[in-house]
């Protein structure tokens, strides 16, 4: 009965305490230093319809706005703004009654900067949690706990990054792999031998897949490889900057399979003392070949359906198929490629670590 | 030649070598995936509707990667059902989310990108934005279906007469069994190709203010925690589905 209770305590506090900090950021304004203003009244007075040289049709609308200032000094004070957008909306938005926008004011003129979006971001953490921990409890709670860790790893890496001013980029983002695999493969398997055959298996796949693929690049010229399309470059020269991208990118995929080939062969292992190392390691391509598939389209799709916005862009500004592709997917199918490589060829990596070592414990045992 | 090209084929040799006929089986599906995705930009290039062609398109990417190089129908029947049905949820939940969130189209970051170029192109891009959410997410929920219909079908042949309730209890345990690594592969997915954004606002000192409402941030974080709840989602859609399976099979007089 007291454990019922408290699973139920613990329950409304995550629904509640969710719901609170979702509402309350609706009431957040105080705390930014940007004035924000939420939008009390909207008119759309003027509409006109436009035509590009490549035929396309759109409608532009004017629209003003009435507001009230929610912090700051000018706390209060009701102001009117105009705004105008597409009825497409790729680069600006209709902006409604009850809209939070961020404004900056110089002088007499005011502008949008852009709508308040805290709201619906915390929104939505609060649900993916809510259904992590409520149908996945401790293993949801472990996976969430991961994540945060990788992410606060992530941000000190980029801070470290600036602060040398990107010197030794690739050393610096191979260094933090290594320690990304290190951490999620100890949260999740604990330190234990299983462990450490996965990190090596994640290890040795990734330089291989890794020496493989720039391999494959220079001696082709990285031709049809347009590393100047490569979007928020800065200070890092893109060559770098994809391949780190693409090392990060393959790494989870490739712990993912190895952590499940390594749990299956060392089950084989428990059910039967006797099977050979051979089976065992045939065991392991099996599993593998199952699930190096869907994988890889887990990568291939994350990476080339981002680019739909800017691929379809392009297309409709009289821009062929072929130019499209090298414009905007180039870059993401180079790098699926490249994380498949890795991650078949973690395959047969594990299998034969797993299997030799964990015969040669049955043969000293004989 | 290209070096797309070579490097396919070096994946199509390190997959046939692995997995023989089963890996070249694997390599055709990732293609024709490819070409899915490419024909859905196509379509909505030329006015068919966004989302019209994601839920056609959507359906027909799930089933090629987990019918093709699969043999065993129990998994691959239930896993696509299973995966059809989450398809469906999500889209119920991204299109009033993706219209509140308003990141559609492109950001100030983005502007050398767009230089030169038409943006009145006549398309709706709050619409793309959830086709994109949508695509993007399809390869996770496919694979988490996969792992969780196999791991189901496997014990209902080792135990025939298993309830029910036993085997959604097991669902539940293989589900927490790999979202752990399956969280990963998102995370690192996702977090690879921001790499040149985050060092983008490193280098120019956003406040954690702007971080936050940042357009081309947010959007980019949608898509991730739409995937973490899609595949969150697919745990229990695919041992119901794998349930109803079974108590239907057991109905059937034989």
């Amino acid at each position: 009965m007291g454990q019922f209770f408290r699973r139920w305590w613990r329950v409304a506090l995550l629904l509640v305490g969710g719901l609170l900090l979702v509402g309350g950021t609706r009431y957040a304004a105080p705390l930014y230093r940007q004035p924000i203003l939420q939008v009390t009244a909207s008119k759309v007075t003027t509409v006109t319809k436009t035509k590009d040289e490549f035929n396309n049709r759109d409608r532009q609308y004017t629209q003003y706005l009435t507001g009230r200032v929610l912090n700051g000094k000018h706390r209060g004070q009701t102001l009117q703004v105009k705004n105008s957008y597409s009825a497409s909306g790729a680069f600006d938005q209709r902006y409604r009654v009850g809209d939070q926008l961020f404004i900056s004011r110089s002088h007499k003129t005011i502008l949008i900067k852009g709508l308040k979006r805290d709201t619906v971001l915390v929104a939505l953490l609060w649900l993916a949690v809510c259904l992590l921990v409520l149908l996945l409890h401790r293993a949801g709670l472990m996976a969430l706990l991961s994540v945060a860790l990788n992410l606060i790893l992530f941000f000190l890496a980029i801070e470290l990054d600036l602060a040398l001013r990107s010197v030794g980029f690739l050393y610096l983002f191979g260094g933090l792999a290594l320690l990304f695999a290190l951490l999620t493969l100890w949260l999740i398997l604990g330190p234990t031998k299983q462990m450490v055959i996965t990190f090596a298996a994640t290890v040795s796949g990734t330089v291989l897949s890794m020496g493989l693929s720039a391999l494959v690049l220079a001696l082709t010229h990285h031709n049809g490889i347009y590393y100047e399309t490569m979007a928020y470059v800065t200070q890092v020269a893109p060559q770098p900057l994809f391949m780190a991208a693409t090392l990060l990118g393959s790494l989870g995929a490739v712990m993912d399979e190895s952590t499940d080939i390594v749990a299956t062969l060392f089950e084989l292992k428990s059910d039967k003392p006797a099977i050979s190392a051979l089976e065992l390691f045939q065991a392991g391509r099996q599993v593998g070949t199952a699930i190096m598939g869907p994988l890889i389209n887990v990568l291939l799709l994350i990476f080339i359906a981002e680019t739909f916005p800017i691929a379809l862009l392009l297309l409709k500004n009289g821009n062929s198929w072929g130019y499209t592709f090298s414009m905007t997917m180039s870059l993401g199918m180079a790098q699926s490629l490249i994380s498949g490589i890795g991650i078949v060829l973690a395959i047969p990596v594990v299998s034969f670590l797993a299997s030799r070592l964990l015969v040669t414990k049955a043969g000293a045992v004989k | 030649m290209s070096t797309i090209m070579a490097l396919s084929l070096v994946l199509l040799a390190v997959m046939v070598l692995v997995g023989g006929h089963k890996g070249a089986l694997a390599f055709l599906s990732l293609w024709l995936n490819f070409g899915c995705l490419f024909l859905a930009i196509i379509l909505v290039s030329v006015h068919f509707s966004p989302i019209m062609v994601t839920l056609i398109l959507g359906i027909l990417m799930l089933a090629l990667t987990i019918f093709v190089g699969q043999d065993d129908l129990m998994t691959t029947q239930t896993a696509f059902f299973a995966a059809v049905l989450v398809l469906l949820i999500l889209l119920v939940l991204i299109v009033p989310v993706e219209h509140w969130a308003a990141v559609q189209g492109f950001g100030m970051e983005d502007s050398d990108e767009l230089e030169g170029m038409s943006l009145l192109v006549g398309i709706n891009f709050v619409k793309v934005s959830i086709a994109t959410a949508v695509l993007s997410t399809l390869g996770a929920i496919a694979e988490a279906a996969m792992a969780i219909a196999a791991g189901l079908s496997e014990l209902i042949q080792q135990h025939p007469s298993i309830d029910t309730h036993a085997l959604f209890k097991a669902g539940m345990h293989v589900g927490q069994q790999i979202i752990g690594t399956t969280f990963n592969t998102l995370f690192f997915g996702f977090f690879g190709g921001f790499l040149g954004l985050f060092i983008w606002f490193a280098d120019l000192n956003y406040s954690w203010g702007e971080l936050l409402n940042n357009k081309v941030l947010d959007a980019e974080l949608i898509l991730v925690l739409f995937s973490l709840i899609s595949v969150i989602l697919t745990v229990p859609m695919t041992t119901w589905v794998m349930t109803k399976r079974l108590q239907m099979m057991r109905k059937k007089p034989r």
